[in-house]
């Protein structure tokens, strides 16, 4: 599977053209003109809203006409540069899912918990060591965060259900 | 002679022990971020700020400045051994460096490139101790409308002098805006644009979104290439260091120019990036030997990095004395500034003169200090690099959720990393600037506090922005920086068209 550049460039457009209708929706909600006192809180990002919908706008148009040129050009034989091709796909979703993956994990159990798993896994499944050498590299990294922030710094981090099983809070 | 007596003043309260340990541990913690691919220096810092708090003010920006200067080191140093710019400035830095290195002569690369980063960094610092003082006078002057003016004249520049597509700079821009807009407004109270979320009530952090952007989206960048390092030995050897400080004062009408060009592009909206990149194009063109250029001459060493250092010094003037941050890591210090309490401005000068002062005279110190670290440091920077993917990469995500978490220890800015991880990935990609949208979130509310009170004492009407002298002249600039420079191209872009077509009649 590929991703043209078209593709990428028109659902980041659609998706900043989002956030710019959002933006605006909220001010109406909030009143966007002027009071006795100066302009009401919707006001400025009323204005702002809308100059990035129109932006965003732009950015599709363009798009479209970059789409059209390098579809005459394919037509002509000369192939566009994929945005993503398969492999870059491939690793990119390996990685982002990974990293989602530990999100979840540290929301239930922690950032401790969930930074060892994480960093055990991917040593282990595509650093390729072995599963003890792994776990020695996630807990080892967990400890150091511990000393890091709890101890030298005193900055508490996101625990679980287990730290206070072994007395940390 | 005010500033001299200032100054001196700033390196009683900047040399103490303390704050010489700071130097030392930002610097290198700088580097390690700058030569790290996925940590530079704008989340580099985010992430180093919460751990500021329990510091105070002069000595947590020492800190912060100190890293700044360390990962502008350590992303030349990367360029120069690995062909891999650490830091966006410094990719112009690969283009001689690297091909100087691979040709046995890493040493003479690696001492050139830091050299002329600390010559930068001192012509910048100069150019700030001799500025401070007026700028901040002259700003005194400011009331809400030049205020205003002067935050437009920021935006306007970007969008003019940027590189990208400027409707991809206004879009960057307006999302900053809106996004700092979330939340409790300072103005009137009310709450803004969450949508009935309660955890958006206290607004959209920009440190967490800086560290998603630039951290995990940065990351991601590198997964999609799959890393493969291709090093050259990175050893430092004595005899040729010193032979190649000797050889520094044969580039000096280089030196100077790259220092200009640095000084011109700090100070204006333009950052290190742009500074570099226009530096190096300078020195080819003045060059008669221009052709060999990208071959390892010593001059594309010593122009971007000259440039580079003395843009990033430089974008620390308009950051105190006006309040506007001229690159994104700049912003990031602004707002840790603003969470110290501190209001970044010419009232600084006045109000707290040991902390201005203190850290102007520390950036001279830990430019210097950075330039001998480095030196007696690199090769153990560069093995960094040589450590597995699978093993650095996720603890860089890790660090970054971590960072992210200690922010406000809320679980929802997890997300909010996660999120701005995969818009930053895909803005990076399509060419879309990623410093206006964090000027942007820093700058929000104080434009649009200018704004509003600018508006209650005109009673509405926009003519406020052109009423006093000053005002109008900082609109003008601002007006003329939006339009002028697109102009030019258009204007140039049809004469090119226009003579193709003659030639083919």
């Amino acid at each position: 599977m590929t991703v043209r550049r078209f593709h990428a460039e028109a659902v980041t457009a659609i998706g900043t053209g989002a956030l710019g209708v959002a933006g605006v929706v909220g001010a109406m909600q909030l009143g966007h003109g002027w009071s006795e006192s100066g302009p009401e809180s919707g006001y400025f990002p009323f204005y702002v809203g809308v100059i990035l919908i129109l932006a965003s706008l732009w950015n599709l148009g363009t798009a479209f006409v970059a789409h059209r040129a390098a579809l005459v050009r394919e037509g002509q034989g000369e192939i566009e540069e994929p945005f993503l091709d398969g492999e870059r796909l491939g690793r990119l979703a390996r990685f982002g899912g990974t990293m989602i993956a530990f999100v979840i994990l540290t929301l239930v159990m922690g950032i401790y918990v969930g930074a060892a798993a994480y960093i055990a896994w991917s040593a282990w499944r595509t650093g390729g060591y072995r599963l003890w050498v792994a776990l020695a590299f996630g807990l080892g990294f967990s400890l150091a965060l511990y000393v890091i922030f709890e101890i030298a710094f005193l900055v508490p981090l996101l625990k679980g259900p287990i730290e206070p099983l072994l007395g940390i809070y | 002679m005010e500033n001299l007596d200032l100054l001196m003043h700033g390196f009683g309260v900047a040399i103490t022990p303390l704050h010489l340990l700071l130097m030392v541990a930002g610097v290198l913690l700088g580097l390690v971020v700058g030569v790290l691919p996925g940590l530079g220096a704008p989340n580099g810092v985010s992430l180093l700020i919460p751990l500021t708090f329990s510091l105070d003010p002069t000595a947590a920006i020492i800190l912060l400045s100190s890293m700044y200067w360390g990962a502008l080191f350590g992303g030349s140093t990367t360029s120069i051994l690995f062909n891999i710019p650490g830091e966006p400035s410094s990719v112009a830095t690969t283009f001689d460096g690297y091909p100087m290195a691979r040709s046995g002569q890493s040493t003479r690369a690696l001492t050139l490139a830091f050299m002329s980063a600390g010559i930068g960094a001192l012509i910048g610092v100069i150019v700030i101790t001799l500025l401070a003082g007026w700028a901040s006078r002259f700003a005194l002057r400011f009331g809400a409308p030049e205020y205003f003016a002067v935050y437009f004249l920021a935006f306007a520049a970007f969008i003019g002098m940027g590189s990208a597509s400027a409707t991809k700079t206004v879009v960057s821009l307006t999302a900053g805006l809106l996004l700092a807009s979330v939340g409790m407004d300072n103005v009137t109270g009310e709450v803004r644009l969450t949508f009935g979320f309660s955890d958006l009530l206290g607004g959209i952090s920009f440190l967490v979104v800086v560290i998603g952007l630039f951290g995990i989206g940065e990351l991601l960048a590198t997964v999609q290439e799959g890393l493969h390092f291709r090093g050259v030995s990175s050893r430092i050897d004595l005899r040729d260091m010193l032979r190649t400080i000797a050889e520094l004062p044969r580039y000096w009408a280089t030196t100077v120019r790259s220092g200009l060009v640095g000084i011109w592009m700090g100070i204006t909206p333009g950052g290190p990036t742009a500074a570099s990149f226009m530096s190096y194009g300078i020195a080819r063109q003045a060059s008669r030997k221009g052709a060999a250029f990208g071959t390892g001459r010593p001059e594309g060493i010593v122009a971007p990095e000259t440039a580079d250092h003395s843009a990033g010094t430089c974008a620390m003037l308009p950051m105190l004395a006006l309040g506007v941050p001229s690159s994104a890591t700049a912003a990031v210090m602004m707002g840790g500034l603003m969470i110290w309490g501190l209001t970044p401005g010419p009232m600084l000068f006045a109000t707290k003169p040991d902390f201005v002062w203190g850290l102007i005279a520390s950036m001279y110190v830990s430019n210097i200090v950075g330039v001998i670290l480095v030196l007696l440091t690199v090769p153990m920077f560069a093995a960094l690099l040589r450590v597995p993917f699978s093993i650095i990469g996720p603890m860089i995500v890790a660090i970054c959720f971590v960072g992210g978490y200690t922010v406000s220890s809320a679980t929802f800015d997890l997300w909010v990393v996660l999120v701005f991880g995969l818009v930053g990935y895909l803005l990076t990609r399509l060419d879309y600037p990623l410093a206006p949208l964090v000027l942007a979130m820093v700058l929000g509310h104080k434009a649009e506090n200018a704004f509003f009170q600018s508006m209650v004492l005109s009673d509405g009407s926009l003519s406020v922005f052109f009423e006093t002298a000053l005002c109008s002249a900082i609109m003008a600039i601002g007006l003329a920086l939006l339009v002028v420079p697109k102009l030019l191209q258009l204007v140039a872009r049809l004469r090119h068209r226009g003579a193709v077509g003659q030639e083919s009649h």
